[in-house]
C-alpha cells in the first residue's frame, strides 16, 4: 500500500488534474440534479431533489471505495496486456496469502480518497436539505445497506475477474462498468424492463439505490434484510467461481 | 464417406470456436467502448423522459426528449475523436518516427484511424439506436432546412472536436500525463455539451458559460438544430461561434504540432 502510495505521489501535477476531474463529474452529477424540473414537479417517480442528491453521493462514495483498491487490482486482471494474458500473475500466485485477497487488494490509489470526500460531501449537503431529520436508526440501516450494496459489488467484480481466465482479452469490467453509471440515478426512474434487469439481473439497484432509500427513510426493512442475504449468498457463489476458474490459468509458459 | 470426406466434427468446431474469439476480442473490444460512450447520453434519456412524464419540460415533452437523446448518441459517436487518445502512445513510444518517415503528412495516419474506428462504432451504435427509436418511440419535428443544417453542423463539431482535442492530446511532447486532460475535456463534453441536459435547460449560470465555450458546438449544437429548438439568429450565431472555435482548434494544433516537434528532434537527435 505505501508503494502505491509512493507512486501516485510521483505525479503531483497529476494530482490536479484529477481533482479538476473529479470536480467537473461532481459539477456534471450535480447539474443532472438541479436541472430537472423541480419547480413544476416536486418528485419524479417518487424521487425528490433531496433523495436524488443523496443518491448521487452514494454514487460517488460507492465509486470512490471501489476505485480505492479492488478496481485496479482486479482490473489489471483483464485485457490484451493483462495479467492472465501475459502470465504475470504467477508472481500473485507464488505468494504466500490467499490468491483472491491477494489479487483483490494489491494496488491501492489514493487520490480516490479525494472523491470518498467530495461523495460524502454530497450525502452531507444532501441531508442539510429541508426533509425528515438523520435518526441513529437511519444511519444504522445505512451503514449496513452500504456494505451490502460493496458486497455485492466485489461479488460482481469478482465474477468478471474469473470469467477473464476463459476470455483474457474481454474487458467484462468495461462491459460492468457501462451498467453501472447507471446507479447515478434511482432505478425506479427507468421503464419497468430495464428496472427489472437492474434489480436482479445486474443488481447495480441494491448498490446504490437501497442505501440512499436507508438514508432518507423510505427503505422497507424486508428489502435491507433481503439485500444483505444476496449478498452473503453472491460473495460466496462468486469466490467459488473465482476458485474455479483460477483452475483453468495456464501460467506463462504455456 | 460423405460427399465431403469424413466429417471432422471436433476439428470444425474447434476451428468456428477459435475464429469466433479471435474476432470477439478484436471487434468486441470496440463494441465495448462504444457502449461505454452510448450509456451517459442513454441514462439521462431515461431521467428526462421520467421527468417530463406526461407534461412538458423546457418545451419539449417525453417523446421529444427520446429524440433529441438518440439523435445526440448518434452524433456523439460521429463526433467522437477517439484517435486522440492514441496520439499521445505514439509520441511517447517513439512510433511517431515512422510516422514522419513516411512521404505525407503524419495527420493523414490520424485521420485515417479515425474514420476506419467511426465505421466500427457505428456499425455498433446506429442499429442499437435504431433498435431503441422502435422501443422509445422518438418525437422529431425538425424545421424546415434543418436537417441539411444539423448534418453541416455536425461536420463543424466533428472538425472542432478533433482538432481541439489534437492540440491537447501533442502536448504529450512535454508531459508525459496529457491524457489527464482529455479525460477532463471529456468531463467538460459531458457537462456543457448536452449531455447532462439539453443545454437550454441547464441552471441560467451553466448555460451562460455553455454557449461561449466550444464544447456545445461539438455535440449538442447539431442535436439543438434538428430537433428545432433554435431560432434562425441563434443557429446563425451558433454557426459563428462554430467556425471561430474551429479556426482557434486549428491555429492551436498547428502551433503545438510545430514547437512540440522540434523539441521531439531535439530529444531524438
Amino acid at each position: 500500500m505505501a508503494a502505491s502510495a509512493q507512486g501516485d505521489l510521483a505525479y503531483r501535477a497529476n494530482f490536479a488534474i484529477s481533482l479538476l476531474h473529479s470536480l467537473l463529474n461532481l459539477g456534471a452529477g450535480v447539474a443532472g440534479v438541479l436541472a430537472l424540473p423541480w419547480s413544476q414537479v416536486s418528485a419524479i417517480n417518487g424521487w425528490d431533489r433531496r433523495g436524488l442528491l443523496a443518491l448521487l453521493g452514494v454514487y460517488l462514495v460507492v465509486s470512490a471505495l471501489r476505485g480505492l483498491g479492488l478496481g485496479p487490482s482486479l482490473d489489471a486482471l483483464a485485457g490484451m496486456d493483462g495479467e492472465v494474458w501475459s502470465g504475470r500473475l504467477d508472481f500473485t500466485l507464488l505468494r504466500p496469502v490467499n490468491t483472491q485477497f491477494l489479487a483483490s487488494f494489491r494496488q491501492w490509489r489514493l487520490f480516490t480518497l479525494t472523491d470518498l470526500a467530495l461523495g460524502l460531501g454530497v450525502i452531507g449537503a444532501a441531508l442539510a436539505q429541508p426533509g425528515e431529520a438523520l435518526t441513529a436508526g437511519r444511519l444504522l440501516a445505512f451503514v449496513v445497506a452500504l456494505a451490502a450494496g460493496m458486497a455485492i459489488l466485489y461479488a460482481a467484480l469478482l465474477a468478471c475477474a474469473a470469467l477473464t481466465f476463459w476470455s483474457p482479452g474481454f474487458m467484462f469490467t468495461w462491459l460492468f462498468d457501462g451498467i453501472f453509471q447507471m446507479a447515478r440515478y434511482p432505478v425506479g426512474i427507468y421503464p419497468g424492463w430495464l428496472r427489472l434487469a437492474l434489480t436482479w439481473i445486474v443488481p447495480v439497484g441494491l448498490m446504490t439505490t437501497v442505501p440512499a432509500q436507508a438514508l432518507t427513510g423510505d427503505l422497507a426493512p424486508g428489502l435491507l434484510i433481503a439485500s444483505t442475504g444476496l449478498a452473503f449468498g453472491l460473495v460466496l457463489a462468486a469466490s467459488v467461481f473465482f476458485r474455479v476458474a483460477l483452475r483453468q490459468y495456464a501460467s506463462a509458459s504455456s | 464417406m460423405t460427399p465431403l470426406g469424413t466429417l471432422n466434427h471436433r476439428g470444425g468446431w474447434a476451428l468456428v470456436k477459435s475464429t469466433w474469439t479471435s474476432w470477439l476480442q478484436y471487434r468486441s473490444f470496440f463494441f465495448l467502448l462504444a457502449f461505454g460512450w452510448m450509456l451517459p447520453p442513454l441514462i439521462y434519456l431515461f431521467v428526462w423522459s421520467a421527468a417530463a412524464g406526461a407534461g412538458q419540460v423546457g418545451g419539449l415533452n417525453r417523446g421529444q426528449f427520446v429524440g433529441y437523446y438518440l439523435i445526440l448518441i448518434l452524433v456523439n459517436q460521429i463526433t467522437y475523436a477517439q484517435t486522440n487518445w492514441t496520439v499521445g502512445d505514439v509520441i511517447r513510444s517513439g512510433g511517431l518516427n515512422s510516422w514522419l518517415l513516411r512521404p505525407m503528412p503524419p495527420l493523414y495516419n490520424v485521420l485515417s484511424s479515425e474514420l476506419a474506428g467511426k465505421v466500427v462504432y457505428l456499425a455498433f451504435v446506429v442499429p442499437v439506436a435504431a433498435a431503441l427509436a422502435v422501443l422509445l418511440r422518438p418525437e422529431v419535428h425538425p424545421a424546415p432546412g434543418g436537417v441539411p443544417l444539423a448534418i453541416l453542423a455536425t461536420v463543424l463539431a466533428w472538425a472542432l472536436r478533433f482538432f481541439w482535442g489534437l492540440w491537447i492530446a501533442l502536448l504529450a511532447f512535454w508531459a508525459t500525463r496529457a491524457d489527464a486532460l482529455l479525460a477532463v475535456q471529456d468531463a467538460l463534453v459531458f457537462l456543457l455539451a448536452g449531455v447532462v441536459a439539453p443545454v437550454p435547460l441547464l441552471p441560467a449560470a451553466l448555460r451562460a458559460v455553455a454557449a461561449y465555450l466550444p464544447f456545445r458546438y461539438m455535440v449538442g449544437f447539431p442535436v439543438e438544430i434538428v430537433t428545432g429548438q433554435l431560432h434562425p439568429a441563434e443557429i446563425a450565431t451558433g454557426f459563428a461561434l462554430q467556425v471561430a472555435w474551429l479556426a482557434a482548434a486549428l491555429i492551436l494544433a498547428r502551433r503545438v504540432w510545430r514547437a512540440g516537434l522540434r523539441r521531439y528532434s531535439a530529444i531524438g537527435g
